[in-house]
């Protein structure tokens, strides 16, 4: 659980979340197949 | 990523602790509006959401971390926080000095340092060490008119 990533899935979102944590985000495109 | 990268201890702490992760599928919209073309590509944004830093294909956990920490300055230098880049930058070439991260991130710490000053030794200073230990590199090249400061 600790060493785990916990993603976002959608960009305002991440980006409500980073503004009030004062953080860059980190967005991954990524293709599961 | 997913197999290697992202599960290793070092890297998800990082993540957590300094950035907001999102992982979007290559065949969304979102991947449409970024241009997206090729996966894994990762992107770091800052938070109004504009792009800074772009990378496509693997990194291992080695790479990543510098990789995302010369995101996180650049994120600075684009938007004149000089000393802010200085300090991601200065913490990339003290803990990864050998990562594939390292060149760029001298020359765009030697440039920091310069607008920060308004002195043009950095600039000098920043070719010297490129031309030193990266002298094959695209960034030490880029660095050689600052040379005949």
């Amino acid at each position: 659980m600790a060493h785990e990533i916990i993603w976002e899935a959608e960009l305002n979102a991440a980006l409500t979340r980073a503004q009030a944590e004062k953080k860059p985000v980190l967005l991954d495109f990524f293709n599961p197949g | 990523m997913g197999a290697v990268t992202y599960p290793n201890e070092k890297v998800a702490e990082f993540v957590m602790n300094r950035m907001v992760p999102i992982q979007v599928l290559a065949d969304s919209p979102l991947a449409t509006e970024f241009k997206v073309t090729w996966t894994p590509t990762i992107t770091v944004l800052d938070y109004y959401g504009k792009e800074h830093h772009r990378t496509v294909g693997f990194f291992s956990p080695e790479e990543f971390i510098p990789s995302m920490l010369l995101g996180m300055g650049k994120i600075d230098f684009d938007t004149d926080q000089f000393n802010d880049a200085i300090i991601h930058f200065d913490t990339l070439l003290k803990d990864y000095p050998k990562s594939a991260a390292a060149p760029e991130t001298i020359y765009l710490r030697g440039v920091s340092r310069y607008k920060a000053s308004h002195d043009a030794k950095p600039l000098k200073e920043a070719y010297e060490k490129l031309k030193a230990d990266y002298p094959a590199s695209e960034w030490a090249r880029r660095a050689e008119p600052y040379g005949l400061l």
